[in-house]
C-alpha cells in the first residue's frame, strides 16, 4: 500500500514529458475539474470535523481534541442534546458561547444545543409542540407547582406515553438520586408532579429548583409594591409605615396633590401597574385579598373553605378599586395595559408607586425606588411565607429519545458542582479564578462588562452574566454558599451588581423577617383541579371569574358589579365550584396534601 | 308520434373529452399547480375532521385514537356559554356581512367617478394601505387613540371640556362601533377593488345612451352601473357566507377586555381557548366542524334561492 503514493507510483498523467502538448493541456482541464470537488470534499470534512469535537480543540483553557484514551471521569457520550425549551424569556440565547460550548464537549462529548420555542403564551407554544409530536431530547418547561396550567398538558401527554420513565434513570446519578430519598422533595414536587400515585413509582418529569437544605433562600427577595424614593422623602413618609390600604389610599391622594412629575415632565400616576403588564396585585391590596391572587380560596373564621365570591370581602375590594379608580389615584388600565408600557412608566418614574417590582432588577440597583409596606393580610401583621422546598420549571424526555440515560447523565453532570460552576462561572482562568478555600472569585472586567455592556457580557454564556441555559437542566440541589461561597454571583466584590439589591433587602429588614417566617410544606389550593372530574370545565370558570373581577372593578356601580360577580359565581357553581371546594377541605386534612391558603411572599 | 322541442341530451364521448383534454393541455398543465395547492392546502387537511368524533391521544395520533361519536357536539350546546358564542357570532358576523356590504360598494361608486386621476391614484392607495397592517398594529393604535386621559379621542374630549377619562376599550356600550369602525377602516378600500373592477366592465355605450336621454349621474349610477355589477354584488354575497359563523379571530381576540368579553367572545376565540390553550383538540375541531358545515349549508342555499331569483349563482 505505502508504495501507492510513492512518488514513483504518481500517474503519468503529471509527467508532462510523457505525452504530447496537447494531451497534457486535456489532462490538466481533467486534473481541475477532479481537483475541484476534491477540494470542497476537503472543505465539507474540515467543516463537519471541527462540528464533532473540533471545537474543543481550540478552546480557552487550551484543551486538545478529546481522543477516546484521555476521556475524562465525567465523559458521558460522544453525541448531541438538543432541547426545546417552552419559556418566553430573555434568560436564555440559542447561540450558546463556543468556548463554553466546547468546554461542555470537551468534558462530556455532548453537543448541547437549546431552541426556545417562541409563542404568545408559553403554554401555547407547550400544547402545540406536544400536539406536533416532534420533540428533541429534552424539553422544558414552566412549572411552578403542581397547580400551574402547564401541569394538566404535560400530565396529558405523560398518561397517553409521550415522556419517558425517568425513575429508573435517576437511581444511577450522583445529584438526581436524591430525588429518590424519602425526606428530599417537597410534598407537591413529589406527590403532586414526579411520583404522582397514578404513575405507581414512575416519574416524566423533573421539578427543578428543589433546595438541598429546607428553608434554604436561594436570594433574598423583596418584591411588591415600590414607592419613588424621592417621592416619599418629599412627603416625609418611612414607606415602611404603610400597612394597610386605606394608608395606601391617603398616601397615593398625597402623591397626587404633590404635583410630581416623571423625567419627561409629565404628571405622575400615584399608583401604576405591576412592572411586567397589567394584572391584579394581591400585595397592593393584602388587606382585602381572599388568599393568593388568582386562586382566591380559603377558610373563612368558622374554617370553611370558601371561593372570594362567595364572601362580602370582594364587595369591599371592589369598593376600594372603584374609589381608587374614580378619584384617579390608580392607573386607568392597571389591569390590563400591556408590558411595553407598564415597564416604560417604570423606567421613566411614571408610577409614583410601582404595584409589583423586586429588588434584583437592574434599573433599580441605585435603589430610586423603595419597597413599600409589606401592607397586612387578611389574617394579620405580614409574615413571611417561605417554601420548605420549592419547584420551579421542570423537564421531561420525550419517549422517543434515543438512550435517555445520556441525556439524564448530562443533567445529573450539569447539577453537580463541577457543572454549575461551568453553567453558573464560567471558564476558570476566562471568568473567574479558584480561591485558596477552593470558592470562584469572578474576575472584576466580567463584573464591569455587566455592569456597562450586559449583552457583550451575556455572550460570555454563563449564568453569572444572565444566560441562565444550564439552569434548565442543572439548576436543583440549590445551595450556593455550600458549593461557592456566596449567595449571589460576584457577592464578594463589593461593585456587584445585586449590591443594591441587598441594600434593599436590608432597608426591609429580611433578615429579621426571615427569622420570623412560616416554613410550610403545602399544595396551592387549585392543585387539585387535575384531579377533579370537571376540572377542565372549573378552570374555565375559574378564568372567567378573574376577567369579571377585572369588569366589576369598572362597573358603574356597586350593585352593577355585584351582579356581574354573582353571575360569575353561579358559572363557578355550575362547573362544580363547591364540590371542588370539598375536595380541597379534605385534602387539606390528608397530612400528605396539606393546603397552604396564604399567599406565598 | 308525439313531437317535442326538448332537444336529446347530447353525450360527450370518454374519447372526445380526453382529445379536448390533449389540444388544450397547456392550459391544463398551467392550472395544475392550483389544483395541486387546493389539494394539499385544503382537502388533504380536511382528513383532520376525523378528530371532531375521535378522543385524540398524543401517542395514538389521529387514526389509532378512539372513537367517541357526538360527544363533542353535545358537551358544545350543553356548556353554558355555546348560546352566548353563537349569539355573538352571529351578530357580529351579521354587522360585517349586511351592514359592511354597501360600504365598499360606495367607495367604489364615488371612486368611478373621481376625474382627477392623481388625486383618484392617491386616495386609493391610502385607503388600501390599511388591508396590509395586521391587527395587533390596528388594534394597538385603537388601543392608544382611546386610552383613558392620554389618548387621543379623550384628550379632544378633555380639551373641549368634557370627561376625558371614558375606558372605551373596557365599557361594553362602545364595543359594536369600535369593532365595526375598525373593520371598515381595514377593509373597505381592500374590498372595493373588485367592485371598482366590475364597475370598469360595464359597457361605456350604455352611460352614453343614458346621457342623450338626458339621465344625471345619479340616475346613471341607479339604472346602469348598480344593474350591472350586481351579479358581482350577488356572488361575493354568497361567498361571503360561507363566513358568517367565523367573525374574525384576530380583531376579536385582541379587541377583548373583561369589560366587553360578554360581547366578543365568539367561536372563534373560544376555538383557540379549548383547543390550543387547553389542549381539547378533539373538542376544537368539532366547534370548528360545525362552523364549516353551517357555513357551506348556507353556501347551498344562497346560491340555489339566487338562482330561482335572479338567474345569478355560483354553479
Amino acid at each position: 500500500m505505502p508504495e501507492l503514493f510513492s512518488v514513483k507510483n504518481v500517474p503519468d498523467v503529471f509527467h508532462k514529458t510523457n505525452y504530447r502538448k496537447g494531451e497534457i493541456r486535456v489532462n490538466k482541464k481533467w486534473a481541475k475539474f477532479l481537483a475541484l470537488p476534491l477540494m470542497a470534499a476537503m472543505l465539507l470534512a474540515g467543516c463537519s470535523n471541527s462540528n464533532n469535537g473540533g471545537n474543543a480543540s481550540g478552546n480557552a483553557s487550551g484543551g486538545a481534541s478529546v481522543a477516546p484514551e484521555d476521556r475524562p471521569a465525567t465523559w458521558i457520550a460522544d453525541r448531541k442534546i438538543k432541547g426545546l425549551v417552552f419559556m418566553g424569556t430573555d434568560d436564555y440565547t440559542e447561540d450558546m458561547n463556543p468556548e463554553i460550548k466546547a468546554e461542555i464537549k470537551k468534558r462530556t462529548g455532548i453537543d448541547f444545543e437549546i431552541e426556545i420555542m417562541k409563542a404568545s403564551k408559553s403554554i401555547d407554544g407547550l400544547v402545540a409542540g406536544i400536539a406536533a409530536n416532534d420533540l428533541p431530547d429534552f424539553i422544558a418547561f414552566y412549572l411552578n407547582n403542581s397547580g400551574r396550567p402547564e401541569m394538566q398538558v404535560v400530565l396529558k401527554a405523560a398518561r397517553e406515553g409521550i415522556f419517558t420513565d425517568l425513575a429508573p434513570l435517576m437511581k444511577d446519578t450522583k445529584v438526581y438520586s436524591k430525588y429518590l430519598q424519602d425526606d428530599y422533595l417537597p410534598n407537591d414536587t413529589k406527590y403532586g408532579v414526579m411520583f404522582r400515585p397514578e404513575f405507581d413509582g414512575s416519574a416524566y418529569f423533573i421539578h427543578m429548583n428543589v433546595n438541598r437544605q429546607s428553608g434554604y433562600d436561594s436570594r433574598k427577595y423583596v418584591g411588591g409594591p415600590y414607592i419613588r424614593k424621592d417621592i416619599a422623602e418629599a412627603l416625609g413618609v418611612d414607606p415602611r409605615t404603610i400597612k394597610t390600604t386605606d394608608q395606601l389610599y391617603e398616601l397615593a391622594k398625597k402623591i397626587k396633590a404633590g404635583g410630581f412629575k416623571d423625567n419627561n415632565g409629565k404628571d405622575v400616576v400615584p399608583i401604576g401597574p405591576n412592572y411586567w403588564g397589567g394584572q391584579e396585585i394581591g400585595r397592593l391590596f393584602a388587606d382585602l385579598e381572599w388568599g393568593e391572587d388568582g386562586q382566591w380560596i380559603r377558610p373563612d373564621d368558622q374554617g370553611k373553605v370558601l371561593h372570594e365570591s362567595q364572601t362580602p370581602n370582594v364587595l369591599k375590594k371592589v369598593e376600594y378599586v372603584q374609589k381608587l379608580l374614580a378619584e384617579k389615584l390608580i392607573h386607568p388600565e392597571f389591569f390590563t395595559v400591556d408590558e411595553t408600557q407598564a415597564t416604560e412608566g417604570a423606567l421613566n418614574g411614571t408610577w409614583g408607586i410601582i404595584a409589583n417590582t423586586h429588588n434584583y432588577q437592574d434599573y433599580n440597583q441605585d435603589m430610586h425606588y423603595l419597597p413599600l409596606g409589606p401592607l397586612n393580610t387578611l389574617d394579620g401583621e405580614y409574615q413571611m411565607q417561605v417554601a420548605f422546598k420549592s419547584g420551579y420549571s421542570a423537564w421531561a424526555i420525550p419517549s422517543t429519545t434515543k438512550k435517555p440515560e445520556e441525556v439524564m447523565q448530562f443533567a445529573d453532570y450539569l447539577s453537580s458542582r463541577e457543572g454549575k460552576l461551568l453553567w453558573m462561572y464560567g471558564l476558570e482562568g476566562r471568568d473567574y479564578t479558584l480561591g485558596a478555600d477552593g470558592f470562584p472569585l469572578v474576575k472584576q472586567e466580567v463584573i464591569d462588562l455587566k455592569a456597562n455592556d450586559p449583552n457583550a457580557a451575556k455572550a460570555l454564556g454563563f449564568g453569572g452574566v444572565r444566560n441562565w441555559w444550564g439552569e434548565l437542566l442543572g439548576s436543583t440541589d440549590i445551595d450556593k454558599m455550600a458549593d461557592f461561597g456566596e449567595m449571589e454571583y460576584g457577592e464578594k466584590l463589593q461593585e456587584a451588581t445585586s449590591q443594591g439589591a441587598l441594600e434593599i433587602a436590608k432597608y426591609w429588614d429580611w433578615d429579621a423577617k426571615r427569622q420570623q417566617a412560616n416554613v410550610f410544606d403545602a399544595y396551592s389550593p387549585n392543585a387539585f383541579l387535575g384531579e377533579f372530574s370537571r376540572g377542565a370545565e372549573l378552570k374555565a370558570a375559574f378564568d372567567n371569574y378573574r376577567d369579571s373581577l377585572v369588569k366589576a372593578y369598572y362597573s358603574k356601580s356597586l350593585d352593577n358589579a355585584k351582579q356581574v360577580l354573582d353571575s360569575a359565581l353561579k358559572q363557578m357553581q355550575a362547573a362544580g365550584l363547591d364540590e371542588y371546594l370539598k375536595l380541597v377541605e379534605e385534602k387539606n386534612a390528608d397530612p400528605h396534601t396539606k393546603v397552604s391558603f396564604r399567599a406565598s411572599y | 308520434m308525439k313531437q317535442t322541442n326538448i332537444a336529446p341530451k347530447i353525450r360527450v364521448p370518454q374519447r372526445t373529452l380526453w382529445k379536448n383534454v390533449a389540444k388544450h393541455r397547456y392550459l391544463y398543465f398551467m392550472v395544475l399547480p392550483c389544483i395541486v395547492f387546493f389539494i394539499v392546502f385544503s382537502y388533504i387537511p380536511m382528513g383532520g375532521l376525523l378528530l371532531a368524533f375521535k378522543d385524540y391521544k398524543f401517542n395514538k395520533g389521529i387514526l389509532g385514537s378512539p372513537w367517541i361519536g357526538f360527544d363533542y357536539f353535545e358537551t358544545f350546546f350543553n356548556s353554558y356559554q355555546s348560546g352566548m358564542l353563537i349569539k355573538n357570532t352571529l351578530i357580529i358576523s351579521g354587522m360585517k356581512l349586511f351592514l359592511y356590504l354597501p360600504f365598499p360598494i360606495l367607495l367604489a361608486l364615488m371612486f368611478n367617478e373621481v376625474r382627477n386621476k392623481w388625486f383618484k391614484n392617491i386616495s386609493q392607495s391610502i385607503l388600501y394601505l390599511p388591508h396590509f397592517i395586521s391587527w395587533v398594529v390596528v388594534v394597538g393604535l385603537v388601543q392608544r387613540i382611546l386610552a383613558p386621559d392620554n389618548g387621543l379621542l379623550n384628550q379632544v374630549i378633555a380639551n373641549m371640556g368634557g370627561d376625558g377619562s371614558t375606558f372605551y376599550m373596557m365599557d361594553p356600550q362602545y364595543f359594536y362601533q369600535i369593532m365595526f369602525g375598525s373593520h371598515l377602516w381595514k377593509s373597505i378600500g381592500w374590498d372595493s377593488i373588485i367592485y371598482m373592477a366590475a364597475i370598469a366592465g360595464v359597457n361605456s355605450d350604455m352611460y352614453e345612451a343614458a346621457k342623450i336621454d338626458g339621465a344625471g349621474k345619479l340616475r346613471e349610477v341607479w339604472s346602469i352601473t348598480l344593474p350591472s355589477i350586481t351579479p358581482t354584488i350577488v356572488i361575493l354575497f354568497i361567498l361571503s357566507l360561507g363566513n358568517v359563523l367565523s367573525a374574525g379571530f384576530d380583531q376579536l381576540y385582541l379587541l377583548r377586555t373583561p369589560g366587553n368579553m360578554h360581547l366578543a367572545d365568539i367561536l372563534d376565540t373560544y376555538i383557540i381557548q379549548i383547543g390550543l390553550q387547553g389542549g381539547q383538540y378533539g373538542y376544537a375541531t368539532a366547534v370548528g366542524m360545525m362552523q364549516g358545515v353551517i357555513g357551506l349549508v348556507l353556501v347551498v342555499m344562497a346560491n340555489r334561492i339566487s338562482r330561482k331569483v335572479s338567474d345569478t349563482a355560483l354553479w
